[in-house]
């Protein structure tokens, strides 16, 4: 068995073919671990807020799983500060004590995974804001909801997450198959285009947008071609000069709106005109800024509307400057800690899982910043869910013509 | 044909990147008959030592001196940062393994790309830095005749990737240091014999594999803008598989191995699909391994007696 035995000569040819062999698998090992490298795994301990202690005593834990590292974490943190903001305000109104619980997923299912398990298994934690991609509901949907935690998540928008798999899982904003839809409509309709490039980004949510985007156009003759490319690549040169000059249209329904921003540079060195037309993975003022282009997102602009100063002052003063991704988080966390405290009131002091996933399942706020009441329908979808289209015009993000 | 040649010219880009970091594997490799894969996190370190310096400069937008000067500055301080990055690397880490089974190294190896990643997130945070190279090297600046568009950042790229290549090349072959190099990669312990200082021989080889792999960060950062802390990791693989498929240990195999990837990236992109693309870049590898497991360049490696 041990190489050492052998002749010194023929020893070292196997050693360093062995060794090679070695040095591959381990490569291919990694690749398949999913690139994510870093492995900073979440701690119950968690970010903890308190309030005044006057009330009725509510002690409990939401779990907040997002992406917290990675290339996709300032969209993650951003998403994580709106829910800190919401339970801090909420435990001052209310005198409750309700804590939160990070859970840095990195964007990658299997981290999902393991951060639900460890949830699911600890008593405190009674619902969870987020997963906030399908890949990581998919993942954590099943261990989440077999424990019986409500999920409602603020950014995970395949039309699959309600088809009754995950019952107990809500999210505050529409499924792509209307992201999808209205972004062709918006399209066809008022960009009247001839031809459109679709790039998906290989991950579900992606593909999902793209399988709704693609026949619609068709059906209106648009000249449809697709491709897809993965998250890793650092350059999409190569795919760039595939755009042909007559295109009007490159749809990016991408999560990482980075990436879009590399593809829209590589766009302007190898002057390529079309328009960048992006969902809302790719909505982020921070991170994605190719004057001319367009993105759906579910998140009402907050800002140009002087109701909220407000609270907008307070994110800003607390968290700094804030794109538009992580909004929706603050009436998730809403929905949550509205269902935690009802259970508070009706029952003890430690509310029960699943007295929570119920009221989640009740919820009806009459105001919110998404502009309208929160109610959902029987499958977990938001009731009159709206998409909004946004364009880019001087580094500025603001409402598209219709 | 103009097709052709704008992605002749992405391949060239990016096999450029991976050339120079497939140089510091084989390098490293000759010399020590170790796979250093913290290689690709020297390169990341490389790209964000070159930010800091082009912040200090005063930022893309408003830089304090003339543009080829900055660019000079940004290369030398990631290039001398990432080799003594290197360096440090193999002291602690490598140095104490050198006689122990030669999976250890490996391991160790990983290890300290792991360490780096994470360092790297704890010191700086998780954001993307952007080096916003077209602010100060427009898109405009280059070739452009009808539809190929070649910028002046891909020009500096791949001229600066063939100057390094050719100066390694005569380094190698010609100085002190480069003969010791290569007499120590033959028989080590020969070497030492004839007097051969080996410790500073393999310091050598970290330091110049953490040269070119700080150029190929910046580098990185000028044409893809994009810099944080996990772009070494895939950067990292697709140059192993260039060192490897060119033959490992060969200098002039891994220059074109690391251009092969590159080029086989961009065509399978152009004329496939870029889904394609890691698939056929490992396939390819897979492939190299069974049927030629010494490369396209390499030497088997039983002349050892």
């Amino acid at each position: 068995m041990s190489l050492r035995t052998q002749g010194r000569a023929s020893g070292r040819r196997v050693t360093a073919r062995a060794l090679m062999l070695g040095g591959v698998v381990a490569a291919l090992a990694l690749i398949a671990a999913g690139c994510g490298g870093d492995d900073s795994s979440s701690e119950a301990a968690g970010t903890t807020t308190s309030g005044s202690s006057s009330g009725k005593p509510c002690d409990a834990s939401i779990g907040v799983l997002t992406v917290l590292t990675g290339a996709a974490g300032p969209q993650g943190r951003e998403m994580l500060h709106w829910a800190q903001l919401a339970v801090d305000q909420f435990n001052e109104e209310n005198g409750t004590d309700i804590k939160v619980v990070e859970g840095d997923d990195q964007l990658d299912p299997a981290q999902a995974a393991t951060v639900a398990q460890e949830w699911a298994s600890n008593p405190k934690i009674v619902a969870v804001v987020g997963p906030e991609s399908d890949g990581t509901v998919d993942s954590a949907g099943p261990i989440l909801g077999k424990a019986g935690l409500a999920m409602v998540s603020s950014t995970a928008t395949s039309v699959r997450l309600t088809d009754g798999k995950y019952p107990t899982f809500y999210r505050v904003i529409p499924p792509d198959s209307l992201q999808g839809s209205q972004d062709a409509e918006y399209m066809i309709d008022t960009l009247k285009v001839k031809k459109v490039f679709v790039i998906d980004d290989q991950s579900a949510y992606s593909k999902g947008i793209a399988d709704v985007v693609v026949p619609k156009l068709k059906d209106a003759d648009v000249d449809v071609s697709t491709d897809s490319v993965s998250q890793n690549n650092t350059d999409y040169s190569a795919l760039v000069s595939k755009i042909a000059d007559d295109t009007d249209v490159v749809f990016l329904p991408w999560m990482l709106a980075a990436n879009a921003q590399l593809f829209g540079d590589q766009m302007a060195e190898q002057g390529k005109k079309a328009a960048i037309f992006g969902s809302d993975g790719v909505f982020s003022p921070q991170d994605f800024h190719v004057d001319g282009s367009y993105l759906s997102t579910f998140s009402p602009d907050i800002q140009s509307d002087s109701k909220y100063d407000d609270l907008v002052k307070e994110f800003e003063d607390r968290y700094g400057q804030f794109g538009a991704f992580g909004l929706t988080t603050y009436p998730a966390t809403q929905v949550v800690l509205e269902a935690v405290k009802k259970a508070c009131d009706e029952g003890s002091s430690t509310p029960d899982v699943d007295a929570v996933a119920e009221n989640v399942k009740n919820t009806n706020i009459e105001e919110s910043v998404l502009g309208q009441p929160i109610e959902f329908e029987s499958n977990g979808e938001m009731k009159d869910a709206k998409f909004y289209v946004y364009t880019i015009k001087d580094g500025k993000y603001e409402i598209a013509p219709s | 044909m103009d097709f052709f040649v704008q992605q002749l010219v992405n391949g060239l880009t990016l096999g450029s990147l991976y050339a120079l970091l497939a140089l510091g594997y084989s390098i490293v490799y000759g010399v020590l008959g170790l796979l250093n894969f913290a290689q690709g996190e020297v390169y990341m370190v490389g790209a964000f030592i070159g930010f800091g310096v082009l912040s200090g400069l005063g930022g893309p937008t408003a830089l304090v001196m003339p543009v080829p000067f900055a660019l000079l500055l940004m290369f030398t301080a990631a290039a001398l940062g990432s080799g003594v990055l290197s360096v440090t690397i193999e002291r602690v880490a490598f140095k104490p393994l050198r006689d122990s089974s030669r999976i250890a190294p490996l391991i160790t190896a990983l290890g300290v790309s792991v360490f780096l990643q994470n360092a790297v997130l704890l010191l700086l945070g998780p954001d993307i830095r952007n080096y916003d190279a077209s602010s100060f090297i427009p898109f405009t600046s280059g070739i452009h005749a009808g539809p190929l568009n070649v910028s002046l950042i891909r020009i500096i790229v791949i001229v600066t990737t063939v100057a390094v290549m050719i100066a390694l090349t005569l380094w190698v072959g010609r100085s002190k240091l480069g003969r010791s190099m290569r007499a120590v990669s033959y028989d080590r312990e020969a070497a030492q014999m004839i007097g051969v200082d080996v410790d500073r021989t393999i310091m050598i080889a970290f330091f110049v594999g953490g040269v070119l792999a700080g150029i190929a960060g910046v580098m990185a950062g000028l044409v893809f803008s994009r810099v944080f802390q996990l772009m070494g990791f895939v950067a990292g693989l697709k140059a192993f598989t260039g060192a490897v498929i060119g033959g490992i240990g060969s200098i002039p195999g891994a220059m074109l191995g690391g251009m092969l990837v590159g080029l086989a990236e961009s065509f399978t992109a152009a004329y496939i699909s870029s889904t394609f693309q890691n698939v056929i870049v490992f396939a390819v590898l897979v492939v190299m391994m069974v049927v030629r497991p010494t490369g396209l360049l390499g030497r088997p490696a039983v002349s050892k007696v």
